[in-house]
């Protein structure tokens, strides 16, 4: 199926996200009192780089993710995408970044509620140049046995459904780097692993690099790097 | 493009203030009518003061003097500061002075069938303030012959009263022209100096005797003995008899002309008002309908501000966003301002054949300016509307 993909990736350049002293301000004071990969470090993450962060509860595994998402700037040190400083990107210079280069999968999944699954996914498919044919939606969605939920509001959708969802909602449209906040939580291991080789699929594809967390150690991924929250 | 505004209408619904959209809608036609018919009523009136070939454009100069009261008897003249102070009027667009003869002259007839005989003055204008052009108007010293002009109505009293009452023949303006009397000037000694004269045109609008300016300077340098040389009277050209500033001038410096003349004034001081009152009352609704408007936008966005969140958290930029709410917006907006300018376009057309039938005539087409005013207040709408998806999709982020 990789012919029905489009190909627009310059295969010389290389996205990075580097940190540079990062540590969020709420959870400063408890942060600082423990060793951490992450925290208060000096990290630079390049594409195609797999990278797994093993996040033990209250590390601050979501936080982490939002402010690599840029979805808040509520911490010290600095973030860069490529050379770019994220606290400094306009709204628009954001949105560019967000449907060109990096794309999410949130732990708390965020679906529109009223829209169908189908009508999810292919939101994200055509917020930009479609990266690949709408056709793509419903073989992937048969890869990960959910096809018959699509024309379902997703809000009726088990978690696990839209779990799924989200996941082939991020894989529609161009990415350089695919980030993920426990994206399996919800699935039982066949599915896990039925959704690791679609994903592994598509960042090979795009020559993407994989961020990802999880509480556990696991092995859904070829990883380059662990890190340790 | 249409796939992503499909997906958007069901995310971001324009349903939640109906109520408040329909008074929008119904505030911003009916403002638009009321502004649309001020400046087009505006219009038509400025096209039936200034049109060409208006049957008013005698209205476009006045003759000028001082009323005449028991103070004033034996000094109406007006003096150069006077004359000065009305050309610097804003109203004033250029004066000619009437010279009047200082010396006694006479016509009589030249044939004995048809003898007549009358003590006569004369006074002169410059040429561009005449209505009549005839190649007959000039004098040459030499030739002993003087062109006159005179009222027309002089001759619509002779055929219609004199020459009823007196039995005597009426007579058409041609007529009038082929008649070759005699003109007499008498110098300071009372000697009569003759010479032969002819109407050459009829003047509709200044009511006076008129030769040639160069036989008036001529004579009054020959002949000139009595009277003052300042002139009494004057004729103004006005771009708009009706202007109210001109009637309160005239009035101030106790200055008379014809009334019928200034009668625009009261019909212009009555489209003032229905103007005003039209233009006001449509502006102030405008301001409402816009409020309104705005109100409910503010209320759409925010009403939709968690899918607005998301989708911005998904990676849809504010622009994207912006167009697709000026797409649901504004498209409302062009359709009443266009039905609001139909209508106005029909109610012109109306008007202009009522006002047909009664021999005015105004263009039945709506002016320019009515279609400059609409588009002016959509662009100013739709930029308006712009800043507030903008301001509220920021706010609401």
């Amino acid at each position: 199926m990789a012919g029905l993909f489009l190909w627009f990736k310059n295969q010389s350049s290389h996205m990075t996200i580097s940190l540079h002293e990062v540590v969020p301000v709420p959870l400063k004071e408890k942060l600082l009192q423990q060793a951490s990969g992450i925290w208060n470090r000096d990290l630079v993450f390049t594409t195609p780089e797999w990278i797994k962060i093993k996040a033990p509860s209250g590390t601050g595994k979501t936080t982490f993710i939002h402010s690599l998402y840029r979805l808040r700037t509520d911490f010290t040190g600095e973030i860069k995408w490529d050379d770019r400083n994220i606290s400094t990107l306009t709204a628009e210079e954001l949105a560019v970044f967000r449907q060109q280069k990096i794309s999410i999968v949130f732990q708390d999944l965020r679906l529109f509620p009223h829209l169908t699954a189908w009508e999810n996914i292919e939101l994200n498919r055509i917020l930009q140049t479609a990266y690949c044919e709408k056709e793509r939606i419903t073989e992937m969605a048969q890869i990960l046995g959910i096809d018959h939920i699509l024309q379902q509001p997703a809000a009726l959708c088990s978690y696990g459904e839209q779990q799924r969802v989200a996941i082939i909602r991020a894989l529609v449209q161009p990415f350089e780097w695919l980030i993920m906040d426990e994206p399996f939580s919800h699935l039982d291991k066949a599915n896990a692993g039925k959704a690791a080789a679609l994903i592994t699929a598509a960042c090979k594809e795009r020559d993407a690099g994989i961020i990802i967390t999880d509480l556990h150690d696991d092995d859904h991924f070829d990883y380059s790097r662990k890190l340790v929250l | 493009m249409k796939g992503l505004n499909i997906l958007l209408r069901k995310l971001i619904r324009t349903g939640a203030g109906r109520v408040r959209f329909a008074m929008a809608i119904v505030g911003l036609s009916i403002a638009m009518i009321l502004i649309l018919s001020a400046v087009q009523l505006q219009s038509n009136y400025n096209e039936l003061l200034r049109g060409s070939g208006n049957r008013d454009s005698i209205a476009n100069f006045m003759v000028i003097n001082k009323i005449l009261t028991d103070q004033n008897l034996k000094n109406t003249t007006l003096s150069d500061d006077e004359i000065n102070d009305i050309k610097a009027q804003p109203f004033t667009d250029a004066i000619g002075v009437l010279h009047n003869s200082r010396f006694k002259a006479s016509i009589q007839s030249s044939s004995a069938q048809f003898p007549f005989y009358t003590d006569i003055a004369f006074e002169s204008v410059p040429d561009s303030f005449l209505d009549v052009s005839t190649k007959e108007w000039n004098w040459e010293a030499s030739s002993g012959f003087v062109p006159i002009i005179v009222p027309g109505m002089f001759l619509d009293i002779y055929n219609f009263q004199f020459s009823l009452s007196q039995g005597l023949p009426q007579l058409t303006r041609e007529v009038v022209k082929m008649i070759f009397f005699q003109v007499n000037i008498y110098d300071e000694n009372g000697v009569a100096h003759s010479m032969r004269g002819r109407v050459v045109g009829f003047s509709d609008r200044i009511s006076s005797l008129l030769v040639p300016q160069s036989f008036m300077d001529w004579a009054n340098e020959q002949y000139g003995t009595a009277g003052n040389k300042a002139p009494s009277r004057i004729i103004m050209r006005t771009k708009d008899p009706g202007d109210p500033n001109l009637i309160s001038y005239l009035k101030e410096k106790n200055l008379s002309t014809d009334q019928d003349k200034t009668r625009f004034s009261r019909y212009r001081q009555v489209v003032d008002m229905v103007v005003n009152i039209s233009g006001a009352t449509g502006l102030l609704m405008l301001l409402f309908a816009i409020l309104i408007f705005t109100l409910f936008i503010q209320l759409t966005i925010s009403s939709c501000k968690e899918e607005i969140k998301l989708l911005l958290t998904l990676g849809a930029s504010p622009k994207q966003l912006s167009r697709f709410l000026m797409r649901q917006f504004f498209p409302s907006n062009i359709i009443i301002i266009t039905i609001s300018l139909a209508i106005v376009c029909i109610f012109q057309y109306w008007a202009s054949r009522l006002l047909a039938g009664q021999q005015v005539h105004i263009n039945p087409y709506i002016s320019i300016e009515t279609t400059l005013t609409a588009l002016i207040i959509l662009c100013f709408i739709g930029i308006l509307n712009f800043i507030n998806i903008k301001k509220y999709i920021k706010i609401n982020n």
